[in-house]
């Protein structure tokens, strides 16, 4: 049974500007809390995770446009130490049968038998659910390497994700899908905001995935979420893939909150 | 140029602390680039060692991967130095 979609960002700085009182902590700590608030009275059993591994789990040897971790429990963050380093319980059973209904019913699914967590799972976990053991399957889609899936390969992904859960049902208990990404951000790129390192190149299309996900206009965001204005939103705009993946999964509508934080490219979301 | 081989390098530097330290020395950073595979070209090692990444950027490197030569420091670089010379590589 699925009991809801949530997106929130995965900055990797966030735990430890929170931590120690830096810029913006209230900020991160209120947003977090609305949409860790909505979570835990979901009550899920299990969550899957939907990300985008950012060059560390898969590159020299594959990169899938979609896969699926099957290992029993998995240790991150992998990338960055001002996370606090933890072990995450994974779903094994149930992400096995995900990816075996995915491959049947034509999705090329790969899956990783070993492997350790980066920022994307890792550092939303520590404010979604820093002091519960609740059980993950990381879902992985390809979201910065071009070329990048299309919004509607995402969207079509995300509905046999659902059919899978909803095949596994009893088995799978309760059921959130979580992602985590932005929908306009240049990190390091020509981009950049004057004086930082990271940007937000396109505004306007921030506000523009903002009013169809208020909207709940699904359908709208995949036509218009082609793969020149992923790009044109910068070089981490394609994290927009995943969160038309969740809400494909989650089963779409409107949102119960949605928030952004237009500095920085984010946004915070729940759909219970 | 090889945009691969520079990239690995950058990613190296997120997974491998004594490739951090190598690089962070004047007396080693350049017999490391040169012991990367595939090979850098002497270009890349150059652009490397001067902290030049808007050479690298106009040449195709992922600013992402690139992105971690400043978060850790190396080659004169910070991150806000880092992302202002990329800027100004494509004025």
């Amino acid at each position: 049974m699925i009991v809801g979609g949530f997106g929130v960002p995965h900055t990797p700085h966030y735990p430890s500007i929170v931590a120690g009182g830096g810029p913006g902590a209230e900020e991160i700590v209120a947003l977090y809390g609305e949409v860790r608030t909505r979570l835990e009275a979901a009550e899920p059993d299990v969550i899957v995770f939907l990300t985008s591994d950012h060059y560390n789990l898969f590159w020299e040897t594959c990169i899938p446009i979609f896969s699926i971790a099957v290992a029993p429990s998995a240790w991150g963050a992998s990338d960055y130490d001002t996370i606090p380093r933890r072990e995450l319980m994974i779903a094994s059973d149930l992400a096995v049968h995900v990816q075996r209904h995915l491959v049947r019913g034509g999705f090329d699914v790969g899956k990783s038998q070993e492997l350790e967590l980066d920022h994307t799972i890792v550092a939303p976990m520590h404010f979604l659910a820093p002091d519960v053991d609740i059980p993950i399957v990381p879902v992985f889609l390809s979201a910065l390497i071009p070329p990048l899936p299309t919004a509607a390969r995402c969207d079509a992904f995300g509905r046999a994700l659902r059919e899978a859960l909803d095949d596994a049902d009893a088995d799978a208990g309760r059921v959130a899908i979580v992602t985590s990404g932005s929908f306009s951000l240049e990190i390091a790129g020509p981009r950049t905001a004057d004086g930082n390192h990271v940007g937000v190149p396109d505004p306007a299309w921030m506000d523009r995935v903002l009013e169809l996900l208020a909207a709940g206009d699904l359908d709208s965001l995949v036509a218009e979420a082609t793969e020149e204005q992923l790009w044109a939103a910068g070089n981490a705009g394609g994290e927009t893939l995943l969160w038309i993946a969740m809400l494909a999964a989650a089963g779409g509508g409107k949102p119960d909150f949605l928030e952004a934080q237009r500095a920085a490219g984010h946004g915070y979301g729940a759909w219970v | 140029m090889s945009v691969y081989a520079v990239n690995k390098v950058c990613r190296r530097l997120v997974h491998e602390p004594e490739m951090r330290d190598a690089l962070a020395s004047e007396e080693t950073a350049e017999a490391a680039l040169r012991a990367a595979t595939p090979p850098l070209s002497d270009a890349e090692v150059a652009a490397l060692l001067a902290g030049d990444v808007g050479t690298l950027s106009r040449a195709g490197c992922n600013h992402f991967l690139m992105s971690q030569i400043g978060r850790f420091g190396l080659f004169g670089l910070d991150l806000k130095e880092e992302a202002a010379r990329v800027r100004a590589a494509h004025r």
